[in-house]
């Protein structure tokens, strides 16, 4: 018997990560899935072949990665709004898929489960791998949920980012967070701000699909309704033809990440944990900040000022808050679960004005906070 | 009643629930007390009778780090788990284990609960409640939620062919427990 329970399922819960990011989806509008088994992300596809028929949505298993991604295309260019679950190596397969919905601007969400390689272990090692996986001049927004209400929370803010720059948004999930079970509010329907894309006012003949702006975003017209838009992945003029133009291929780049870049204040966000007295401020993102910030409180309670820099924006980089942390603080911990690499931004951004020290961990489990301490001990010795 | 924050490991092989007693445990705690709670897991791939542990922290504030590094109370189920895990449980810890499945630790810094879950289980003609049996001693030495609370976490988390006979098994946890609590 098919249960009709609501699409926002509000209330106080004790729920899987991957299902907490699923009711995410649901609560921002999400009415079509499409993906291709992987753990540790399955219980995303589990989940949403269960709730798609609840609200009038569609679930589609794809046969693979590609078709998975594509078929999110479609789907998205047809009005839906579309999410795909995977995990790293099954990204590598969706990263030309992603490439494709970044040159024709069609939003849509990737939640990506990083596992260890051929294993379920807990790992941070695909932070650049969802920046750069896709070919050619891109921005990309990547999201790092920390706990299972983050993921519910921070997908939510995928898809309204996704609907608004008509990019493709990725949630960067983790082992960590996807398979554990925690505490879960879900606010009334009425409390969720929703963003869906803007559709062109035009009629048919007169929309230029790819017209905007610098820095803005074109709006959006319904497939098969007579607007008649190529779709290309070649580079293309404003009216979607094919053409080989140096300078219009040019502007047309520019003006894609453009989008991005000139609204980072809207997009780029942060939590500060006790730095403004820092003289020593760790910089994380993800399950990672957990141990952190029990090791700040371990660390203020020895007299030690110590603070945390929360990313929750890691891509593009918030390079405005990780200034103000340098600029603050004598020395930076860069802490990640892999063998430091998003260290390497946190140098280019902070390295000239503090010490950055790389804190990082790969055995497949998170750093615990003893082990964070005993860093921040070492490097105020 | 337990300290503000507890963790708990719930360890044994798979097929014996023991997921599903941290799960209702958690969300029993969550849903019906307003705890924080964060679970989490392990197990092999092997459906059935593959080692299996599950972590479960209860505190009244946020849980940031999302495993402990000592747990305050391990319910042990099998022999092979239990081996594996004693070494995490606090010097002072409390241990709810099953004496005809577990062999008592040589260690003599634990506060020992014998709990036949086994035993119970099978004479409530449902062998696989033993979890359930252990979920009850639990719930009793931890007296954080009301038998109600627990059993309609308990209806809310099972089919419900199998609610009343699960419950039943809880409360026969509960009885035996508050028996070793005299």
């Amino acid at each position: 018997m098919l249960l009709r329970r609501p699409r926002v399922l509000s209330g106080t819960h004790f729920m899987l990560g991957n299902f907490a990011a699923v009711e995410g989806a649901l609560a921002a509008g999400c009415n079509f899935f499409a993906g291709y088994p992987i753990t540790p992300a399955n219980e995303v596809s589990e989940r949403m072949a269960e709730r798609m028929p609840e609200v009038g949505g569609k679930f589609l298993q794809g046969e693979d990665e590609l078709c998975s991604i594509y078929a999110l295309a479609g789907a998205a260019l047809a009005g839906a709004k579309v999410l795909t679950a995977t995990a790293s190596a099954g990204f590598d397969y969706m990263a030309e898929g992603i490439e494709y919905a970044i040159s024709d601007e069609i939003p849509m969400v990737i939640m990506d489960v990083q596992r260890t390689r051929g294993e379920n272990f807990a790992t941070q090692a695909d932070v650049m791998q969802m920046r750069w996986g896709a070919a050619g001049d891109h921005e990309l927004i990547v999201l790092a949920p920390s706990s299972v209400q983050e993921l519910f929370d921070f997908t939510i803010r995928a898809f309204n980012l996704a609907e608004k720059y008509r990019n493709p948004v990725i949630v960067m999930s983790e082992t960590t967070i996807a398979l554990m079970r925690e505490r879960l509010v879900i606010p009334p329907a009425d409390q969720i701000k929703i963003i869906n894309r803007k559709m062109t006012q035009a009629q048919p003949g007169d929309y230029v699909p790819f017209r905007a702006e610098m820095g803005c975003v074109p709006d959006m017209a319904p497939l098969g309704k007579g607007y008649n838009t190529l779709y290309s992945i070649n580079p293309h003029n404003e009216f979607g033809s094919i053409k080989w133009e140096p300078e219009i291929f040019e502007r047309q780049y520019e003006r894609i990440t453009q989008k991005i870049l000139m609204n980072l204040d809207d997009i780029v966000t942060t939590d500060e944990y006790q730095t403004e007295d820092a003289e020593l401020i760790l910089i994380a993102y993800g399950s990672e900040t957990r141990p952190c910030k029990d090791a700040v409180d371990v660390a203020r309670g020895q007299g030690k000022k110590v603070g945390l820099l929360k990313l929750n924006t890691v891509w593009p980089v918030p390079e405005k808050q990780i200034l103000a942390a340098a600029r603050k603080a004598n020395k930076i911990l860069a802490v990640e679960m892999n063998m430091g690499k998003y260290a390497g931004e946190i140098e280019r951004v902070a390295g000239c004005h503090a010490e950055v020290k790389r804190v990082t961990k790969n055995l497949g489990a998170i750093h615990t906070s003893g082990e964070i301490v005993a860093a921040i001990e070492e490097s105020l010795r | 009643m337990i300290a503000e924050r507890q963790a708990i490991q719930f360890c044994g092989f798979g097929g014996q629930g023991v997921i599903l007693a941290a799960l209702i445990f958690g969300s029993t705690a969550v849903t019906k007390q307003g705890y924080h709670a964060v679970q989490t897991q392990s197990f092999g791939s092997e459906t059935r009778g593959g080692e299996c542990q599950a972590e479960l922290i209860l505190s009244k504030e946020p849980i940031f780090s999302p495993t402990a590094d000592k747990v305050d109370i391990l319910v042990a189920m099998s022999d092979l788990a239990f081996s594996r895990y004693v070494g995490r449980l606090k010097s002072g810890g409390i241990l709810i284990m099953d004496p005809d499945m577990v062999t008592r630790p040589s260690r003599n810094d634990l506060k020992i609960y014998e709990i036949k879950a086994n035993h119970i289980g099978k004479e409530l003609g449902f062998a696989l409640s033993s979890n359930m049996v252990f979920l009850g001693a639990l719930h009793r030495f931890c007296g954080i939620l009301s038998d109600q609370q627990l059993f309609d976490g308990i209806r809310e988390n099972v089919a419900e062919r199998y609610a009343e006979v699960n419950i039943k098994a809880a409360q026969a946890g509960i009885d035996t427990m508050s028996g070793l609590l005299k």
